[in-house]
């Protein structure tokens, strides 16, 4: 393999491993980077996620399917995650980020525990005939439990961005993030469509729990490492745009192969830490400013 | 009678009152102007007319074919659904949507959006420039033309009666006319039913077939052009509050 093999080799996986985080980040592009509600439990909602997938699959099921068939459910839990928000902080009036982020950190802490208990703290896994062997492009070597998860990610963001663009309830989604009122006056209930909206991110933890677990095992505190990823993406992004999520996600996916492949791969965690030292500075206002 | 009555409205922000003891009537097929001077409630007033701000006392009660709805502790979103309609002061577009999202977004409520492609096209009838402007940016539009935007998303709901608060505000005073000129040909075109808060009182009342001042927190004087027509002297006083 020559140095140019080896460096397209590492720019793909990059992509590839880029493309999963974005289907991580999604769901906190929305309820962050939309409605501003700083969810930190969403990576672990990923991860419940991801042990929806595995159960799953032990009793055969393709982690596909699993994971297309978690979608309501997660929905639902979504709407009644945010219907208890709701009710709990934004009543009187605008919610205060240090109680959301309790409630946030509080609620990432019950999932951990829940799965511990249901399925114990030792590492989990899927089987499914496209993990474990590879393709080859050329000179590019792709495993498959690489590849697989890395389209689920453009997948949802397509999906995503023509279900904001073209559908009543997509532009209505749009439209909470601007101005409550707008939305009033048009005769749409705004709490309503927030718990839509909330709904549709919980959604996508499914999505981004099946991806992260076809790439490598998960435990119940898995989650723990993507906050800050996913933080720095949503922040990066620009707060809320779906396709700048994926752009974003793809850009760290590769700066994190880059350094793991040449300098040290246990710096590569370091990446995400310092874009999001670099989204702070470009949004001085500090993480959980308000920007309206 | 088809109309819509304030009975004995109170409201304020907090410890502090803004207006009481409000009592008005709209009539279908009216053209009522509300007058005030500056920060006198009326955007309070008409707010708390679509449910965006609680009254303290009295009751907001549409009459209509033959029912009567109390509106008073609705929320906004279910007051629009029954047939109120707002052209809010600053317009409240949603900027980074198109101008057909923003009518869309109207039309697309539960009670109307079995109809939102015949209501968007007679919005297009109606206003020919948002048709060619259907793909601009909301907030990319001219001032006057955002206003005919809110002024078309308003007809999207296919209202009883539209509560249109302060068109002027913010626009250069030739397209002040222009847009109280559209409003009034809509208003006799369609037999609107419109209820239209201004401070510029010579245009306004030059439409309206009624007027009420509010004054100091209350209704100071109401005028109506049926009998007889209406003194702008008599206006004056009545805004800067004397008896
Ligand atoms: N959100 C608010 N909180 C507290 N006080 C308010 C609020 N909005 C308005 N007020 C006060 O209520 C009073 C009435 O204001 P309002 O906006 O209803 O007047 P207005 O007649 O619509 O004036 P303008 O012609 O300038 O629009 C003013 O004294 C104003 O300062
Ligand atoms: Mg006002």
């Amino acid at each position: 393999m020559t140095q140019f093999d080896l460096f397209m080799n590492v720019v793909a996986t990059g992509v590839l491993l880029g493309s999963v985080y974005a289907a991580v980040a999604l769901g906190l592009a929305i309820t962050f980077g939309i409605l501003h509600i700083p969810n930190i439990a969403h990576p672990a909602l990923v991860i419940m996620g991801g042990y929806f997938v595995v159960h799953a699959n032990r009793f055969g099921v393709d982690p596909l399917i699993a994971a297309l068939v978690g979608l309501v459910p997660f929905y639902l839990l979504g709407m009644l995650l945010y219907s208890f928000y709701a009710n709990t902080f934004e009543r009187r009036g605008r919610a205060d980020v240090l109680q959301s982020l309790t409630l946030f950190f509080g609620l990432s802490l019950v999932i951990e525990i829940i799965l511990v208990l249901a399925y114990g703290s030792e590492l989990k896994s899927l089987t499914a005939p496209y993990i474990g062997s590879s393709l080859r492009f050329g000179p590019l070597t792709i495993p498959s439990r690489l590849l697989v998860p890395a389209i689920l990610g453009p997948a949802t963001v397509g999906a995503l961005w023509l279900y904001f663009r073209y559908t009543n309830s997509g532009t209505a989604i749009r439209a909470v993030a601007h101005d409550e009122r707008a939305l009033s006056i048009a005769g749409l209930d705004p709490a309503a469509i927030k718990r839509q909206a909330f709904g549709l991110a919980t959604a996508t933890a499914v999505i981004g729990g099946a991806a992260l677990a076809m790439i490598g095992p998960i435990d119940p505190f898995s989650g723990r490492f993507q906050i800050g990823r996913v933080f720095a993406i949503v922040v990066l992004a620009g707060m809320g745009s779906i396709p700048g999520t994926l752009v974003v996600a793809i850009g760290l996916g590769i700066a994190e192969t880059l350094i793991a492949s040449y300098l040290n791969p246990a710096w590569s965690p370091g990446v995400a830490f310092a874009m999001l030292l670099g989204a702070l500075a470009l949004r001085p206002q500090g993480l959980f400013g308000t920007v309206r | 009678m088809n109309r819509l009555i304030i009975e004995n409205l109170s409201a304020g922000y907090g410890a502090v009152s803004v207006f009481h003891d409000v009592s008005i009537e709209v009539t279908e097929g009216e053209f009522v102007a509300l007058l005030g001077t500056n920060g006198n409630g009326k955007s309070t007033l008409l707010n708390c007319i679509m449910g965006f701000i609680k009254p303290t006392r009295g009751r907001i009660i549409l009459e209509w074919d033959g029912k009567a709805l109390d509106l008073t502790a609705l929320p906004a979103h279910e007051i629009v659904r029954r047939g109120l309609s707002m052209v809010p002061e600053g317009r409240r577009l949603v900027p980074s949507l198109s101008v057909e999202d923003n009518l869309r977004l109207a039309g697309s409520n539960p009670v109307v959006r079995d109809r939102l492609s015949q209501n968007l096209e007679y919005c297009y009838q109606t206003f020919p420039l948002l048709r060619e402007r259907k793909a601009q940016l909301a907030g990319t539009m001219s001032g006057g033309q955002q206003q005919l935007l809110a002024i078309a998303r308003s007809l999207m709901g296919v209202p009883k009666i539209i509560v249109v608060d302060e068109p002027s505000v913010g626009l250069a005073p030739i397209v002040v006319s222009q847009v109280i000129e559209v409003i009034r040909t809509l208003q006799k075109d369609n037999n609107l039913t419109i209820l239209m808060a201004e401070q510029s009182f010579l245009q306004a009342i030059d439409v309206a077939s009624r007027a009420y001042v509010l004054a100091h927190g209350r209704i100071a004087r109401n005028f109506d052009r049926s009998s007889g027509d209406i003194d702008h002297d008599d206006i004056r006083r009545a805004l800067l509050g004397a008896a």
